[in-house]
């Protein structure tokens, strides 16, 4: 059976992921480029007998290697010589779309054109000539397709394996000829500048193969013509090509002195007009251009005026959908961890007459852990869902556009909004809501400042304080928290984009606002699972081995009755010394914040089970299995029922749920004897503050690796830490004075 | 409208024009990266831009050219000379 591989380019967009996803559906996996934090993703196919891999390549408008997306694209382009390019190119955008495929040409990599959301085209008024196109693109070949439908894919594939077994049978000796590649031509002191840039280049090419490996000697003379840094370096880092790359810029400085402009710049001039051409040649548009639904939608959704308030109703709307639809399932799924799946192991164990310690650690340990990490997977699903949703629909972009100028403030750019609003719900999904962020360093930046979003997690913490120290301010002092989280994220942000994380150079903030489009179901639950997978892959491994760790510190030394003996406790006195100056030092407290690294809302529990000696968790192993089997049954058809429930409670004037406000009091009066007023508040900026919990560091080490998460942990605790000492050293100066 | 009659050779940056007006692009000035990528999005001599609109907080702004829309900050489209065309000849 034959094998191809085939890579997926085009700009971002087109319809790229559609195609993909269509062609791959589950047969696909993600990992990273070598060196690189850009997704690889590959997939593959079975078809008519061939075996196909594809392989998706970043979306890009350019192949110039300004952004590591560019980089990647072209180095896997050069280096690993796939048997074919499918580049995805939107029809209704036709123009520039063909600019990266002029590049691909001018590199010289067999490219075959899917011409995406052609019904779109026709619904336009477009017409194509997809002879014509084939023909002046130097006979590749140019299938019509609508991926969002399926349509026009086997084509597709055909027309590619047809390409390539064309293309590797050596062209005959009987008279006919093999297409001549495409060229651009040039201004004519270009070309001779090309000319004798590549004969030198092509002698030299023999014995430096590595520095210019895979690269053809024309593409690289006009590279270095450019200017183009990547390949400039690659050629000066060997004396025998240096002269070589000094020569070329001194050519370049010549002719730029002869345009008056850059050649980067005449270059992509003259590309530019030659893809205006064809475009021009091979286009028939309908007379009449009416108002398109998207430009009407636009009017209202970027509007002056009403762009704020929506975009602000559909951050609240997806936030109550995270948290109020996802939360019965949450339930449902701890009730079965914790019930019939716990029930049973604990009885399995008993059977294989395990010892007590070994179905602790099983129970308490292992199940707890994953527990931990099925209970984010409901609220996951569901937020990815509407993030591929708002991503695929258009209006992601719009929401960037519409907040730009504010997150601008903090050294970060309109995508960053999303995260950061999803942070006040949880901050694991926020994290994996910078994906839809291109630049690393933008993503890195926004996930580091995701944390002082006070997540629902937090909110407990705040409100049993509050209540028990503020009476009649409570709501005051929680709504500072909040406040103050968003004011330490801007000075933070300030700080970072100045220091470690300063912009990159091409600061330009060029979005695209691509038309609203209706996505596909398909590919909405594809990037649901792909991303849910991805989380209890990655982020699920640290929350266990976390749990696991608690367990042992719990249980150790062998025999250990009180908690506070346990190595937990022992190593909760020795932290509590560094608290003092933050004006809470009793072990209980320290040990209150080391669960609230496992989830800042077993800041409260730990407490209250320490201080009065309730379990904030009922236990419900008594009942037997097969009861615990039926009540799972029936709770997941109520968990569904709620949320139903809270879906029509989201329309204005209808309220089918209850409000619940627990209230605490034994705890308040505990907390009282073990807290002043001034060193709650500390203990509140530090809860606010300090590390990460164990499920977002998981989530920071999956997008940017273990250093920064570190990092992320290290020092926000580290301010955390300040910032509490302050406020409480500050404020007994403020009584004192 | 109060468009004077030499307003075709006029020279102005980008960000200059209102919602609704059109212009043809002249040069596009702008740090390397910066101004290569706007060339590549179709930001090209010659070329047609219309204003769209303004974001909410003034700032960026949304432009129509080669029939697909993109958003720039007016910092940026401050790089951009552009030549403004009487308005009205389009839609």
């Amino acid at each position: 059976m034959s094998k191809f591989t085939i890579a997926l380019a085009g700009n971002p967009n087109a319809g790229k992921s559609t195609i993909f996803n269509a062609l791959t559906g589950l047969r696909q996996h993600t990992g990273n480029w070598p060196g690189k934090t850009v997704d690889r993703k590959v997939g593959t196919a079975h078809w008519n007998g061939y075996q196909l891999a594809f392989v998706d390549l970043p979306g890009t408008y350019s192949l110039t290697a300004y952004s590591p997306d560019e980089i990647v694209a072209r180095d896997f382009l050069v280096d690993e010589h796939p048997d074919a390019v499918i580049c995805v190119v939107d029809a209704t955008n036709l123009e520039r779309n063909l600019y990266l495929v002029i590049q691909l040409l001018e590199l010289g990599v067999p490219v075959a054109l899917a011409l995406n959301m052609s019904d779109q085209a026709r619904a336009k008024g477009l017409t194509i000539d997809t002879a014509k196109l084939s023909q002046r693109l130097g006979d590749i070949p140019v299938v019509p397709t609508t991926a969002s439908r399926g349509e026009g894919l086997d084509q597709l594939l055909a027309a590619t394996v047809d390409f390539i077994k064309a293309s590797e049978t050596p062209s005959c000796e009987c008279g006919c000829q093999k297409a001549q590649p495409f060229q651009i031509q040039y201004a004519d002191e270009v070309e001779a500048s090309l000319t004798a840039l590549s004969a030198d280049l092509s002698t030299i090419s023999t014995t430096h193969q590595a520095a210019i490996n895979g690269y053809s000697p024309r593409w690289l003379a006009l590279k270095l013509l450019e200017g183009e840094r990547d390949i400039v370096q690659r050629l000066e880092a060997t004396p025998e090509t240096k002269p070589l790359a000094q020569a070329a810029s001194a050519t370049s400085a010549k002719l730029a002195n002869h345009f008056g402009d850059d050649v980067d710049i005449i270059t992509a001039d003259y590309r530019y007009s030659a893809v205006s051409d064809i475009a021009r040649q091979v286009t028939q548009a309908a007379t009449a251009r009416q108002l398109s639904l998207s430009d009407r939608l636009d009017r209202f959704l970027t509007n002056r005026l009403l762009g704020l308030p929506i975009f602000m109703t559909v951050m609240y709307l997806i936030f109550r959908l995270v948290i109020d639809v996802s939360a019965p399932f949450l339930d449902w799924v701890d009730a079965v961890i914790n019930g019939p799946i716990a029930t049973a192991l604990s009885q399995l164990l008993t059977l294989l007459r395990a010892p007590a310690w070994l179905d602790s650690l099983v129970i308490d340990g292992i199940v707890a852990g994953v527990g931990g990490i099925l209970t984010f997977v409901p609220g996951l699903v569901v937020l990815f869902f509407f993030l591929a949703l708002l991503e695929d629909s258009g209006y992601m972009a719009r929401a960037a556009f519409v907040m730009d100028r504010f997150m601008q403030l903090i050294g970060l750019h309109g995508k960053s909004v999303i995260p950061l609003m999803l942070g006040f719900g949880c901050a694991v999904p926020a994290i994996y809501a910078t994906r839809t962020i291109s630049s690393r360093r933008d993503r890195l930046l926004t996930a580091l400042l995701i944390p002082f979003m006070s997540c629902s997690a937090r909110l407990p913490v705040y409100v049993v304080f509050a209540l028990a120290f503020f009476g009649a301010h409570a709501s005051t002092v929680i709504w500072l928290m909040y406040v103050a989280g968003v004011i330490f994220a801007v000075l933070v942000g300030f700080v970072f984009s100045r220091t470690v994380l300063r912009p990159e150079e091409d600061a330009a903030f060029v979005l695209e606002l691509p038309p609203y489009r209706m996505p596909t179901l398909r590919s909405l639950l594809l990037h649901t699972w792909e991303n849910t997978r991805g989380f209890i892959k990655n982020a699920g491994t640290v929350i266990l081995a976390v749990s696991i760790v608690l367990w042992f510190l719990l249980n150790l030394p062998a025999g250990v009755s009180s908690q506070q003996d346990s190595y937990y406790g022992r190593l909760s006195q020795a932290i509590s010394p560094a608290l003092a100056p933050a004006g809470f030092d009793g072990w209980e407290t320290s040990g209150a914040l080391i669960t609230g690294f496992i989830a800042k809302e077993l800041v409260v529990s730990t407490l209250a089970q320490v201080y009065t000696g309730v379990d904030a968790v009922e236990a419900t192993a008594a009942d037997p299995l097969s009861q615990q089997l039926g009540d799972a049954i029936i709770g997941f058809g109520e968990a569904g029922l709620d949320a139903g429930r809270t879906l029509l409670s989201l329309l204005p004037g209808l309220n089918l749920t209850e409000d619940t406000s627990p209230e605490d009091t034994s705890l308040s009066q505990a907390l009282r004897q073990h807290f002043s007023p001034l060193s709650a508040l500390a203990f509140l900026v530090f809860v606010l503050l300090y590390i990460p919990c164990m499920a977002t560091i998981g989530a920071i080490k999956q997008e940017f690796g273990a250093r920064w998460a570190t990092a992320s942990a290290v020092y926000q605790t580290a301010f955390a830490w300040l910032i509490a000492v302050l406020v409480y050293q500050g404020g007994l100066w403020l009584a004192l004075a | 409208m109060t468009l004077s009659v030499n307003m075709t050779t006029l020279e102005l940056p980008l960000s200059r024009l209102r919602p609704g007006q059109q212009a043809t692009v002249l040069r596009v000035g702008g740090r390397g990266p910066a101004r290569r990528r706007f060339m590549e999005m179709g930001f090209v001599r010659g070329e047609t831009v219309k204003v769209e609109r303004l974001a909410p907080l003034g700032d960026p702004i949304e432009y129509c050219i080669k029939g697909y829309h993109i958003s720039l900050r007016r910092r940026d489209a401050d790089e951009i000379l552009v030549s403004p065309l009487p308005t009205g000849c389009y839609e």
